[in-house]
């Protein structure tokens, strides 16, 4: 009207990202819950520790007997949920607050709201995954010092390049499924507890079935899917290319199912 | 008049429910809107609609001859307050702003300017969980105005205001149509906006009851005169005869209507009759507007279904 805040010339999904990226930069929860991440990469670092403790101590028979010891396999599946639930809150957290209205006031082309939203999402688990998984795999790297395989997995520094590129990568899927989650049920409660029966409750009930069910069910689960990526040794029955295929299912069916709810329910 | 914003046809229905029932109206550039009508008329769902927060069932709501979901950075055409608590209470004034200008490529700057053009600068870095509702209504206000836009749409602006806060807006919205911009305002409380808008549109039950000038408003209003005087039975004859209808009220005074005041001293003085008191009444503009939307009030108890019959 007066000519103060002229109709830029950017583009609508670009100004609809950096939007997202202010929002999660902006609330404390972001923070609480990345370092939830850290608590949980300190964890594995200190049960490291006390494994190599353990080693040293040990007599050469017993040493031959050690598994090898992945930290990833402990800090990952808690890292998937604190990241993930950021970015199930990305959406969820507008509805509890019922700010969704103004964001969508702001930007009521739902396909690029969402689409910003997930590639926020996107960004997040791919960046907290490659941080949390290096850290993961220096912190073990360096107190495993010259100790031999296969207590130490990666006798190399290269060895753990596979590893730290599938946690992260499946971070960024938990993060991209979350975020669908959280479009499907709307309630930060209801996302964190399904994410959290993903990644966290699922493996353990998997322990519980018959060896055959186990390995099974155990291969298609999230935080199992990693070392399969890898193409480690792991128990598991998938080779990497199906546990791609897997995590893929996964993005598919919730962040489709999410984005295709998003677009189509009333905003209130 | 040119059509900023042009309902047409627009229904909405919740399963059985018909919130929004074939309504249509135009609203033009330039001055205060007002868009009234009882709880549960289909305000709020018709302005949801307008800014696409909800779908309708069919017909369409058209702002500068587009869905809004067509414009390309739309807070820079329309601004629009729905629910002024609908802010995350975590972030400042500052950020949430922030986060709006930044979806609609809005500099930092302006997020400083609409503050302190609603009088929040002061509160800028504070969480918007301790703003009080007059404060989040003036965030709300400021959200709107972000991108300067041509069209204002707010939803019970007055809404839990104190004094301050409601001369506050009204004074806001009045200089804001005075620039040219289409100013749309709901309320379910007439009195309020009766100083505030200058047309009115009044729907009850999803349906458009008028569409008119406040002045038409006032035109229509019933006019009558209390006469208090010892001689009611004699007045009241005399009035009859100059073709007035003349009813009594409990206390025994009289009300005329059909006549004006200065004709029932003039027939008082010739016949002789005393009259102690003579106050010309007008209806007020609530009492209009209740009448209009009487038949079409959704909630209703039952003392008032009683007074209905």
């Amino acid at each position: 009207m007066t000519g103060v805040a002229a109709v830029p010339r950017s583009s609508v999904f670009g100004d609809a990202v950096r939007a997202e990226l202010l929002k999660l930069r902006s609330l404390r929860s972001t923070h609480a819950f990345l370092a939830g991440g850290v608590l949980a990469t300190a964890l594995g670092a200190l049960i490291v520790f006390v494994l190599v403790r353990s080693y040293d101590t040990a007599t050469a028979t017993t040493r031959a007997h050690f598994e090898p010891v992945d930290p990833t396999v402990v800090t990952i599946p808690f890292v998937m949920f604190f990241v993930g639930a950021i970015a199930a809150m990305l959406i969820t957290t507008e509805y509890a607050t019922r700010s969704i209205g103004p964001t969508l006031i702001a930007v009521p082309q739902r396909h690029i709201l969402v689409g910003a939203k997930a590639t926020v999402a996107a960004l997040l688990g791919l960046g907290c995954g490659v941080v949390f998984s290096l850290l993961s795999f220096v912190d073990a790297r360096a107190l495993f010092g010259d100790r031999p395989a296969p207590f130490n997995p990666w006798p190399r520094w290269s060895d753990g390049i596979p590893t730290v590129l599938a946690a992260a990568l499946m971070v960024l899927v938990t993060c991209l499924v979350a975020l669908g989650l959280g479009a499907l049920v709307r309630s930060t409660a209801a996302a964190l507890t399904t994410l959290g029966t993903l990644v966290l409750v699922a493996p353990i009930f998997a322990h519980f079935l018959p060896t055959a069910w186990e390995l099974r069910f155990g291969s298609i689960l999230l935080p199992n899917l990693t070392p399969q990526l890898a193409g480690g040794n792991d128990p598991y029955l998938l080779p990497p290319g199906g546990a791609a295929a897997v995590a893929a299912a996964y993005v598919l069916l919730s962040l489709g199912g999410g984005i295709v709810a998003f677009i189509r329910r009333d905003a209130w | 008049m040119s059509r900023m914003i042009e309902v047409r046809d627009l229904t909405k229905r919740y399963g059985s429910t018909l919130a929004v029932d074939h309504l249509s109206f135009e609203v033009g550039p330039g001055m205060v809107t007002g868009f009234l009508g009882p709880n549960g008329a289909g305000k709020t769902t018709t302005l949801q609609i307008m800014v696409g927060l909800t779908r309708p069932t069919s017909g369409a709501a058209l702002i500068g001859h587009r869905r809004y979901d067509q414009l390309r950075h739309p807070l820079h055409e329309v601004g629009a307050v729905l629910d002024a608590g609908a802010v995350h209470p975590g972030r400042s004034a500052v950020t949430h702003l922030a986060c709006l200008a930044r979806s609609n490529g809005i500099g930092t700057a302006r997020v400083s300017a609409v503050l302190a053009q609603v009088g929040l600068q002061s509160v800028a870095d504070q969480r918007v969980g301790g703003f009080s509702l007059g404060m989040r209504q003036r965030l709300g206000i400021a959200a709107a105005l972000l991108g300067d836009p041509g069209v204002l749409l707010l939803d019970e602006p007055i809404n839990g205001l104190d004094a301050a806060g409601i001369r506050w807006i009204r004074s806001a919205l009045r200089s804001l149509a005075a620039e040219g911009r289409t100013v749309l305002i709901s309320s379910h409380v007439l009195s309020e906006l009766a100083v505030t808008v200058d047309h009115a549109l009044i729907i009850g039950r999803g349906r458009l009851i008028e569409q008119l000038s406040v002045a038409e408003l006032h035109r229509r209003f019933g006019r009558d005169v209390l006469v208090r005087t010892p001689r009611a039975a004699e007045l009241a004859a005399l009035l009859t005869c100059l073709d007035a209808t003349v009813t009594r009220t409990p206390e025994g005074d009289l009300v005329a209507a059909g006549v004006d005041a200065a004709t029932i001293g003039d027939a008082a003085a010739a016949a002789a009759i005393p009259v102690h008191g003579l106050t010309p009444r007008s209806a007020t503009l609530e009492d209009v507007y209740v009448q209009m939307t009487d038949e079409a009030v959704e909630y209703r108890s039952a003392a008032q279904r009683e007074v209905h019959r």
